[in-house]
């Protein structure tokens, strides 16, 4: 297996926004043409399979979450979505959070929880996933254990940064003393695996500075490590205006901070897995990739990915069969279908086999780093070359910078290509050569 | 079109003309064998009529409908089916490319049970009255009726035994293979184009039971099962565990 070698000037030359390929086709290309009666057709279809797929469910928490009455709504949509889906098909995987790091309270969990347990049946396989988003900021004494009896597996927690300096900027308060209580906690409560996101890229965020952050991370040894590139679209994300964008590092630094997280994770023994994701040897992920087995959804990199995902609670993103969709991202109209007891999807796209072929050629590279060509000959009976000539032409470039080996056999990314699998990816993506919507399109900067 | 069949293409006959069959044709062997020259071979084929497609769930004839025609399939799949006397529906057979529905009509003069197209289905009807005068002039035509008819009493009694769940799956898979083969398609790797209630429902076995039957011939390595694609690996094995079932 290709590890990655870092060339800080190649990641400069490919530093360009671009979609980071947890669907495809990706998000801005779903339509409102696909609803409600689209969302129960696909289910339906996916209960006739002849061994329907295991289930995966996301209940999304969102940012500023307060009151019980989300939770009391999220309670009714679950209601409503679980009797769409056959009774025998075991829930594998189960995440519970938001784009950012949260924690509803123990009780509402708890909620949450014992309603999904009367709606679907929870797989008991030793590999199911359960994971839950911590915030170190809010978890009290006795969280952890509570999640950990409620059937969680695996926690996610978001570091922005223990430089005070930071910190203050955008308005965290997050000590060093908070994040390892948690990480012992949860370690001492069974869990399997505990994942760190690591966000560089912060406004006043130096290259000293996440020094320090990262030793102290690493001294915890989390099984996981992912590096998000802080997106800053205050436009989008309303969190983020009180932070000001003039403060926000340099293309530079952003490169810098990136590759010290990469060289340090290396050296502590962590393996990259793909896109922003590191695992340590033991872990789940590694042992995946190494059996080709790796794969991503709207949660990650996963296990689980040949599920279908069905995304509860505001803005939340489902796949069902060939079909992705979303809920509203507007509470007020996610909160109204729902007390109408309607589904609340709001859009959402049916793949044709064009997508079918892509989006797997995708996957294949955001998970292995390469297409097995004959491989995929034989899943979609075409002819490789021919399909796709034209990707294999935009591909050339690449090719030339060294990011990819093309021969008759495989396309795999390089060492160097590895860390830009999203610019590899957007060879095969038919949506950004022939789009008219590329310019309105808001994607976050591939470094 | 269903959900996750919306792709990738399904098997069709080619399109006939005077003198040649549709490859798939149910009748096209018996024909040549025989021997017909041309203007008998016109006689039959002016019988027949092309239908426009029925789309996924349509009907094609329902249950006490007036008997006037069988019908060869020239794509999709068919599923008849009668409601028992508490609307429980029981499903009787699956009909792929080829293969010709409403013999069972013959008898009564009026279609015992409801055919319903499982996809978009196209098929070749045949006035019956026409064709049962023909076939007084074609003994290799009447031979052939006859054949197609004691099939259908066959097909019908081969699940009624007492069976284990895995040798009414691997029956199951067994005799789509032979079928499809039989036209000239892959008998290795089909597509189940009916849905896991109706095969549980054709097999007399509960949906899960279906599911759980596929898996387990998974997991031993007789077939690998991709959404609703099936590829038969280990067909001898396959062959034996149905043999109680399809004897030859």
């Amino acid at each position: 297996m290709d590890e990655i070698s870092l060339d800080p000037e190649l990641l400069r030359r490919y530093d360009r926004p671009g979609p980071c390929y947890a669907s495809y086709p990706t998000t801005p290309h779903f339509t409102d043409s696909f609803g409600e009666a689209e969302f129960r057709r696909y289910a339906l279809g996916s209960n006739a399979e002849p061994i329907p797929r295991q289930l995966s469910l996301y209940l999304h928490v969102p940012d500023c979450f307060s009151s019980g009455a989300y939770v009391e709504r999220l309670v009714r949509e679950i209601e409503t979505v679980a009797k769409l889906f056959d009774r025998d098909r075991d829930v594998i995987q189960l995440h519970l959070g938001g784009g950012a790091p949260n924690f509803p309270g123990a009780a509402e969990v708890n909620e949450l929880i014992s309603s999904l347990g009367r709606q679907f049946h929870f797989s008991t396989s030793s590999t199911r996933d359960f994971s839950i988003d911590l915030d170190p900021r809010v978890i009290r004494p006795g969280d952890v254990a509570a999640c950990a009896a409620l059937g969680f597996n695996r926690a996610s927690l978001a570091i922005r940064n223990f430089d005070p300096e930071v910190r203050c900027a955008v308005n965290d308060e997050q000590s060093v003393d908070q994040t390892m209580q948690v990480i012992a906690d949860c370690r001492d409560s069974g869990f399997r695996s505990v994942n760190v996101d690591l966000v560089y890229g912060l406004p006043r965020q130096t290259l000293a500075g996440f020094g320090h952050t990262l030793e102290a991370i690493l001294e915890a040894r989390p099984d996981r490590v992912a590096t998000y590139g802080y997106a800053h679209l205050p436009e989008v994300l309303e969190a983020q205006r009180r932070s000001r964008a003039i403060e926000l590092p340099d293309a530079e630094t952003r490169i810098g901070l990136l590759c010290l997280a990469i060289e340090r994770l290396s050296a502590a023994g962590y393996r990259y897995i793909g896109m922003d994701q590191f695992a340590l040897p033991g872990d789940d992920l590694v042992r995946a990739r190494e059996a080709g087995r790796l794969q991503r959804n709207f949660m990650g990199y996963t296990t689980h990915a040949d599920s279908d995902l069905i995304g509860l609670g505001v803005s939340a993103m489902s796949h069902v069969g060939d079909s992705y969709s979303q809920n509203p991202p507007d509470l007020a109209a996610w909160e109204a279908a729902v007390d109408q007891g309607r589904l609340p999807v709001w859009r959402g796209i049916e793949l044709d086999g064009d997508d079918v072929l892509r989006a797997d050629a995708i996957q294949e590279l955001m998970c292995r780093g390469e297409v097995d060509i004959a491989g995929f000959e034989y899943r979609h009976r075409v002819d490789f070359p021919a399909y796709f000539a034209d990707t294999l032409e935009g591909l050339q470039p690449l090719v030339a910078n060294g990011l990819v080996r093309i021969d008759r056999d495989v396309i795999a990314a390089t060492s160097h290509g590895r860390l830009l699998l999203r610019i590899i990816a957007m060879c095969f993506d038919r949506y950004l050569t022939s789009s008219q919507t590329g310019a309105r399109t808001r994607y976050s900067r591939v470094i | 079109m269903d959900a996750g069949t919306s792709h990738r293409p399904q098997p069709i006959a080619d399109d006939g003309d005077d003198f040649n069959f549709c490859s798939t044709c149910a009748f096209s062997a018996a024909c040549l064998k025989h021997g017909y020259d041309k203007g008998q071979l016109r006689e039959l084929h002016v019988l027949v009529e092309h239908t426009e497609p029925y789309h996924e769930g349509e009907y094609i004839f329902r249950e006490g409908d007036r008997f006037e025609a069988i019908a060869a399939v020239r794509s999709g799949t068919v599923k008849t089916f009668v409601n028992d006397i508490e609307g429980r529906e029981q499903v009787q057979g699956f009909f792929l490319p080829g293969e010709v529905i409403g013999l069972s009509g013959i008898s009564e003069a009026r279609y015992p049970s409801n055919a319903i197209a499982l996809e978009s289905v196209v098929l070749c009807r045949f006035s019956f009255s026409s064709m049962a005068m023909l076939a007084t002039r074609m003994p290799g035509l009447q031979q052939q009726l006859f054949r197609l008819l004691s099939q259908d009493i066959n097909k019908a009694a081969l699940l009624a035994g007492n069976y284990s769940a895995d040798e009414r799956m691997a029956a199951f898979l067994v005799s789509l293979s032979r079928r499809y083969a039989a036209r000239g398609f892959s008998p290795n790797r089909f597509r189940l184009t009916m849905t896991r209630t109706d095969i549980a429902n054709y097999l007399r076995l509960a949906a899960e039971s279906v599911s759980r039957g596929l898996r387990r011939l998974q997991d031993d390595g007789l077939i690998r099962v991709d959404r609703r694609d099936i590829e038969l690996v280990d067909r001898p094995a396959l062959e034996s565990l149905a043999r109680t079932i399809l004897r030859d």
